[in-house]
C-alpha cells in the first residue's frame, strides 16, 4: 500500500491518498499479531488438553479467533478507522499464521494428557 | 501492561492445573477401565476460566492503540525540543494549510 507518511496536516481537496502516522500504525499493527498468536496457542493448548479431535478442534479455533477479533475491535473503541487503515486488519490478518501455532500446541497438549 | 502479565501467568497456572487433573482423571479412567469422552465438569470451567484470563491478558498486556491520523489530539508536538541549532523550519511544509487556533496543551 502506497498511502504511508510521516506527521503533517492532510492538505485540501488536492490531496487524494489519506496521509497515515506510519510508526503508529505499524505499533498497532505489531500489537494485534502478538494478541493473535498469543491466543493461537492458549486456544491449542486449551483443546489438547479438552481432547478435541477432528473439526471440532479447527470449529474452537475459529471460536477463539472470532472471540479475538471482538476483543480487539473492543480495544480499539469500536472506531476502526481511527487506529488502522482497513478493517481487514482487526477481523482477517494473522489468522491463518495463527492456525499453525494452534495445531502445533494442540496435538502437542493432546500428546500430553492423553497419550503419555 | 504489568497487571496484563500477571493475569495472563495465573491463565497459564490454571491451565497447567487442569491439564494435570485430566492426566488424573485418565489414569483413573484407565483402572475402572471406561472410556475418555470429556473432561470432568470442574476441569473444563477451569479451562474456560483460564481461556477468558488469557484473552484478557492478550489484550490488555501488548501496547494500547495509538491513533494514525497526525492532525488527532494525541499526536501533537506540544513543544520544541531544547536543542534547536539543528531544526530548519524553511522546508517544503510551508505548502500545508496552518491551524492557527492551537493552542499549547496544559
Amino acid at each position: 500500500m502506497a498511502r504511508e507518511g510521516d506527521r503533517g496536516a492532510s492538505g485540501g481537496a488536492e490531496d487524494d491518498p489519506p496521509i497515515f502516522n506510519a510508526e503508529n500504525l505499524q505499533s498497532n499493527i505489531k500489537s494485534i499479531h502478538y494478541s493473535r498468536t498469543f491466543l493461537s496457542i492458549i486456544g491449542g493448548v486449551i483443546a489438547g488438553i479438552w481432547g478435541f479431535t477432528g473439526l471440532t478442534g479447527f470449529i474452537f479455533y475459529f471460536l477463539v479467533m472470532a472471540a479475538a477479533s471482538f476483543g480487539l475491535a473492543a480495544k480499539a473503541k469500536f472506531s476502526i478507522c481511527t487506529y488502522f487503515d482497513s478493517w481487514n486488519r482487526i477481523f482477517l490478518d494473522g489468522i491463518f499464521g495463527g492456525l499453525m501455532s494452534f495445531v502445533l500446541f494442540w496435538t502437542f497438549a493432546y500428546d500430553i494428557v492423553h497419550i503419555f | 501492561m504489568r497487571i496484563g502479565f500477571m493475569v495472563g501467568i495465573l491463565g497459564g497456572i490454571l491451565l497447567a492445573h487442569a491439564g494435570y487433573a485430566t492426566i488424573q482423571y485418565r489414569g483413573m479412567l484407565k483402572i475402572v477401565e471406561e472410556e475418555f469422552s470429556r473432561p470432568p465438569m470442574n476441569v473444563v470451567v477451569e479451562l474456560l476460566l483460564g481461556l477468558a484470563f488469557c484473552i484478557w491478558a492478550a489484550l490488555a498486556a501488548p501496547a494500547k492503540f495509538r491513533s494514525i491520523h497526525p492532525d488527532s489530539e494525541e499526536n501533537r508536538i506540544v513543544s520544541l525540543p531544547a536543542n534547536l541549532d539543528f531544526m530548519i523550519f524553511n522546508h517544503r511544509g510551508k505548502v500545508f494549510p496552518c491551524n492557527a487556533e492551537y493552542k499549547l496543551k496544559k
